[in-house]
Parts: C-alpha cells; structure tokens; sequence
C-alpha cells in the first residue's frame, strides 16, 4: 500500500521477541476498548463509566467472577476441543452439536443409570457419558476425513444441525425419557439428586470449573511432553514428513478428531451435572459450541490461554448482558459490539505478532524534466 | 428448584394465595407506599428473550410495560435478547442483587431459573409469564388467547373459498395446541368442511423458517394462514402468494399487508403489568396464577382487514359479546379430536386445568402431536 511518499508493507518476522506476545493482546484489547467506546459514546453513554461496569459486572465483583467462572466452565471444554483439533489442522467446526450430543448422553446416564448409586459413581459416570456421546458424534465425520479425505469442516457442521433437532425432538416433539412426566409442559426430565453437583455456597461457579481447568493443564502438559503430542505436532507442520516416519495418519486423524469431540461432549455434561440438571432447550440459544472455536482462536490454541481466554469471553457475555441493569441502561446491540471488537482486535493482533510493519519512503521519480 | 421440593411450594404457594385473597385489600392500606400513588419504593425490571421490534410477542409486552411506567410514574429496566435456560438465574440474581424487588420475565424457559432465584431473595417479588410454577415470592401471567383465536378463525374460515387453512406453529405443546384447535374450531363454525393443515417449525422466532413453513402450506393448496410465532413472516408469505392471512401477538404492523390481513388475537398485557406492581407497592407479591381473558382486556382480537366482510364482522362481534359475558366458551362439547374420538362430551365446558395440558387436535386439524 502506498499513501503519499511512503510504502506501508507488511514482512513476515523470521523470530517473535517475547515481549510481543504480551504486548500484542494488550494493545489489541486497548484499540477494541477505544473503538467499542467510540460507539457507546455515540449513543451518549460514558465509554470509562461503562466500561467500567463492564469490568465490575463480568469481572471484579464476587458476583460477577462467580457468574462468568460458571458461564466459562462449559466454555473452557469446548475451547479445548476445538484448540486440540484445530492444532493438527483438523477443522471440527462441530462443537455445538457434540455439545447437544453429550448434553443428552448425560441426562440419559442421569436418569437410567444413576439411581441407588453414590455421587462419587454416580457424577463421572455421568460425565463420561457424556464425553463418550459427544466423541460418537463426530465419529463419522471422522472416519469419512481419515478414510476418504471429506472435508470434516463440512460434515462436522451440518452434523450441529441434526443435534439441534435432536434436542428439539426429544423435548418438544416426543414423549421419551427426556421429557419431564409430571407435566404436559415440554421440559426435560431431571437426573438423578446423587449425579449432579451443587454450586459453590451461594454463587453460580460449579466444582465441574475445577475439572475443566485440570484437563486445560494435564493437556498442556500431556501434548508437551508425550509421543502422542510429538506425533500430532509433526503430523500437524508436515503430513508427508510424519508418514515419512511411519506415523499413521489415520489413527491420528482418528484420535485427535475423537478426543475434540469428547471434549465438547464434556461441556455438555457439565451443563446438565451443574446449573441444568436435565436436556435444557436453552443450552440451544448460547452458542458455548461455536464460542469454543473464538476462543480457541484467540488462545492461539494454546491449552492453558484457553482458560483465560474462555473466562474473558465469559465475562465480556455476563458483564454486556447486565450493562443494562443501570438507570442509563447500554443496549444490549452496544455491547455485543463491545465483544465483537474485542474479538476482532485480538485476533487482528495476530497480523502483528507474526508480521513486522515496515514504513519506507519512496523515492519519487520525477517525469517532467 | 428440585422437583421433589415442588409439591411442598405448591401447597405453600396455595396457601398464601388463599390468605392474599381473604387479606389482601384490608393490609393493604397499612403498609409502607400505596397511600399517595408513591411508588418509589419499587424498583421493576423486566427481561425479555427477544427484541421490543420483533412486531410481535415482545413489542407486546413493552407496549404493557409502556403502560406501565406512565401509569405509575417509574422507569423500568429492560434486559433484552437474554436466551432461556439455566444461564438465566446469572441474570435474575444479579438483577436481585442490583436491588430491583419486581422483576418480570417473559419467556417459558425462565421458569425453573427465576423459581431458583426466587428461593434466593424472598424478599423480592417474581412474576413469570406462560409457565406453571410459582413460590411464596413468585407468581405467574398468562391469558385465554383461545377465545380471540376463535375469533379470528371465524374470519379465517369465513375468507376461505376452498376450505383449506394452513397454520404455522412453534412446538407442539399445549399453549399451541389450544390456540389451533380454537382457531379451527372458529373456522368450521362458519365452514363446517374446513380443514387447517399444521406445520411445526421447532422455533418462536426464525422469520426465515417460518416463512419457508408458510410458503410450504400455500403450495399444498392453503388459501388462508394462521400462525403462532413471534414474527410476521407468515404474513410476509401470505401477501406474496395473494393469500390472506390471521397474525398473532400484535396488529401494529397490519397496515403493511392491505388487502391480506384479516385481523389477529393480540395482548394487552399493560392492566395486568399495573395491577402487579401496585398489588406489590402495597406490600403484596401477587403469587397467583393470573389468566386473563377477553373479559379482563388482557386478551382482544386486533383490528380487522378490508376483506372481512360487515356480515363476518357482525357475527364475530356477537360471538365476541358472548364470550365476554360469559354465555359462551369456545371449548363447548361436542368436540372429537381429529381420529374421530370424542373429548369433550356435549354440552360440557371443558375445565381451565383441561385446557392448560390439552393434548389433542380437534377434528378439521390436519396434522399430529406427539403421544404421551
């Protein structure tokens, strides 16, 4: 790009010094906080006033962090599921309906298998059934990527689509299992008192927060340091070169494309074990399936980051929502162009971290002698 | 809430109910506000699943809370687009905590979140509209749409040459149920053959899907349209294809559809917003389950379109005139489902508990539910 006398180009940096990888999210949320207040000025709301609600309500009061450490522990599950996959570039787009799908193999363990049966059995067994659930519904997308080579981007997506009427189905078109029997209002059935845990005192954060954040680490960890990890990052850089070395493409693809799908199966499961308690139609209007992949990106798929970045989603949700409890109430269109920019900048920022902005000027050759 | 806590609410909810209704004039007077219209000591808020601009369900309800706020001189919050399901009780709590002692909600799925919540701040009033569950400090609001959908099936049945209705419907559950089979059953009093084809779209609000459903009816033959969704796109369908069409909710928009509108069963939700709050400046939460009708004004049939004639007019008008008054429910038996079976015997009024859990389609719909 040329403006006036000088060429603005981007050149891709051969090392990242560390520093950049502070600073570059820092100044993204910085730009997105000015143009977010831009526009909260523009419908004659302070920017540092509502910004500032906005940090207190999703954020630094006790009711805020509990609320958004709840809302993010389903988040969590599915940013690692889509950060484990999309790491081998394997593109599971389908974390909302393996999300659906462990959300019913939950209530279904809940309700049939619970009974008589201690919460200490009774809550993992729940819980992986749920996992298990959500791993099968990306099984044939699975198989048709590491069989055939179909695109999982495709087949993983439409698959959200069958889950979403799935729950539907189950909850407001038939009478089965899932359906509550004491009343003809369509509502899931509640699982079993022993399968489900209570929140923390009287907050809204749940003990299933403290499993996502081990199983955030523990991958860190395991990915590090295991074959298994070695393999799928070689795979990842270079599919010839981990053939090349006799690693089976298959079963990685396999794998890694099944464990993503268990884990947002997971996040399921939490929803039911915790707030829910039972298939919730309303688990179908948040998007925690589709959230996971934004903040797998903006982790730059990177476990841990993952954590964080899910609890800053959480809280831009919690805080924008509640920006209009106030006598000067922020519409709620202004605050989900708050946490669009946010999300803009932060990936933008990327360009940056892995691009060196260059400013040169350009000698003018003059025609007219 | 855990169910097996609910029993133990109702019979407590029951109770206090029976107690506001012996008490509820006479201590009125004694407590903290009502005596001047000072209502400073409320602090409402109401949460809404949509947007006040869908036209329908929600612009509705504003329209009340609008009445509201002029009524008693306060400013009410409003939280918009807040999706159902467990993640509500993080909004409720945080309006609790906020200090807002009424609060509103309008959509079936806060049920079991606000009952929760409710638990949580006793001494804060909850009202929920369209569900079942109610506590010591939670109530809730809903209406008789199927009288004006009676109504407006006269007109649609009326407006139809061929007979064949189509009907665009969210979920099969019994608020719906109830509203298509009054509608059918207003269409065949005025066109004993007349049938109303169902398509169930799995959505309140999915202008696309809905007007896919409803292109769908008027390709199988529908020439009149009736619907339960919280957008007109039915109407957008029906005055593509020329047809004409009963909306639902609100008839703000029915100067856009000349020619095509016939009228539709609308809410006034703003008598029952301010009895409500007034009930509860007097230091009374109104625990009951409040069910408005057309005699109460909470339930009326919008203003019609151009090609309902005088005659029908006059005919729906004295169909209106006796319901009002008590001389006529749309639910009178005889009246078979739609396999042929009777349910409700003749010259029986089918109960209110009856028509909260219906589960059956009447004869003339075209169409299935699932079974129990």
């Amino acid at each position: 790009m040329i403006i006036g006398n000088y060429r603005i180009e981007l050149e891709p940096r051969l090392s990242t010094p560390k520093w950049l990888y502070a600073a570059v999210p820092a100044l993204s949320l910085l730009f997105a906080f000015v143009v977010g207040g831009v526009f909260i000025g523009l419908t004659g709301h302070s920017p540092i006033g509502t910004l500032s609600l906005l940090i207190e309500r999703g954020y630094a009061s006790t009711k805020g962090i509990t609320n958004t450490l709840g809302s993010a522990t389903p988040l969590i599950c599915t940013g690692l599921a889509a950060a484990f996959a999309f790491r081998m570039n394997l593109f599971n787009i389908g974390e909302e309906g393996q999300m659906y799908l462990g959300m019913i193999g939950s209530a279904w363990a809940g309700i049939v298998l619970a009974g008589h049966l201690p919460g200490f059995v009774a809550v993992p067994m729940v819980l992986l059934f749920g996992a298990l659930c959500g791993a099968l519904w990306v099984l044939l997308p699975a198989v048709l990527r590491a069989k055939l080579g179909t695109s999982e981007i495709v087949s993983s997506l439409l698959l959200n689509y069958v889950a979403l009427n799935l729950v539907n189905y189950f909850i407001f078109g038939s009478r089965g299992i899932f359906r509550d029997p004491t009343t003809s209002f369509p509502q899931g059935r509640l699982i079993e008192e022993s399968a489900r845990l209570g929140s923390f005192g009287t907050t809204r954060t749940y003990p299933t927060v403290l499993i996502a954040v081990a199983l955030a680490i523990g991958l860190y960890w395991f990915m590090k340091r295991s074959n298994y990890g070695y393999e799928t990052s070689v795979f990842a850089d270079s599919p010839n070169t981990a053939r090349y070395a006799g690693m089976s493409s298959t079963k990685l693809t396999l794998s890694v494309l099944l464990f993503s799908g268990a884990l947002a199966g997971l996040a399921g499961s939490m929803y039911v074990v915790g707030p829910a308690g039972k298939v919730d139609p309303g688990l179908l209007q948040i998007g925690l399936g589709y959230a996971g992949i934004v903040v797998a990106a903006l982790a730059r798929y990177n476990f841990v980051a993952v954590i964080l970045t899910a609890i800053l989603f959480a809280g831009l949700r919690e805080g924008g929502a509640s920006l209009q409890i106030s006598s000067n109430p922020v519409p709620i269109s202004i605050a989900v162009v708050l946490q669009g920019s946010v999300l803009l900048f932060a990936l933008g920022g990327e360009v940056f971290r892995r691009n060196r902005l260059r400013i040169r000027r350009v000698q003018q050759v003059s025609v007219a002698s | 809430m855990k169910m097996k806590h609910l029993k133990g609410i109702a019979l407590a909810a029951a109770a206090v109910v029976g107690l506001a209704a012996c008490g509820g004039s006479s201590s009125s007077s004694d407590t903290t506000a009502a005596a001047g219209g000072d209502y400073s000591n409320l602090k409402v808020a109401v949460v809404y699943i949509g947007v006040p601009g869908d036209a329908g369900y929600t612009y509705q309800h504003e329209q009340g809370i609008k009445e509201l706020e002029a009524e008693l001189g306060i400013t009410v919050t409003r939280l918009e687009n807040i999706p159902e399901g467990a993640e509500s009780a993080a909004t409720f709590d945080q309006l609790a905590a906020e200090g807002y002692n009424l609060i509103f909600g309008t959509s079936f799925g806060y049920m079991d979140p606000m009952l929760e919540v409710s638990a949580k701040y006793p001494e804060v009033c909850f009202e929920h509209a369209t569900g079942y569950k109610t506590s010591t400090n939670m109530g809730t609001y809903f209406g008789a749409a199927e009288e004006a959908r009676y109504l407006s099936g006269i007109a649609a049945g009326a407006a139809s040459p061929t007979g064949k209705l189509g009907y665009v419907a969210a979920f099969p559950i019994p608020e719906v149920v109830r509203g298509l089979n009054a509608f059918t059953l207003g269409a065949r009093s005025v066109n004993p053959k007349a049938t109303v084809q169902v398509t169930w779209t799995s959505t309140w609000f999915d202008p696309a899907k809905e007007k896919e459903a409803a292109q769908a009816l008027l390709q199988a033959g529908a020439d009149v349209l009736g619907m339960h969704q919280d957008s007109t796109a039915t109407g957008e369908a029906a005055m593509e294809a020329g047809a004409k069409w009963v909306g639902y909710n609100s008839d703000t928009l029915a100067g856009n559809f000349p020619d095509t509108w016939l009228t539709a069963p609308i809410w006034d939700w703003g008598p029952y917003y301010i009895k409500a709050a007034k009930s509860f400046a007097a230091g009374t939460c109104d625990v009951s389950q409040f069910y408005g009708n057309m005699a109460d004004g909470t339930v009326k049939l919008g203003t019609f379109g151009s090609s309902v004639s005088a005659e029908t007019q006059a005919l729906i008008a004295e169909k209106a005139a006796a319901i009002i008054d008590g001389t006529f429910a749309p639910f009178t038996g005889p009246i078979k489902d739609n396999t042929g079976k009777e349910v409700i015997a003749a010259g029986v009024v089918a109960p209110l508990g009856d028509l909260l859990g219906m589960q059956y389609l009447v004869e003339g719909v075209i169409g299935e539910i699932p079974k129990s």
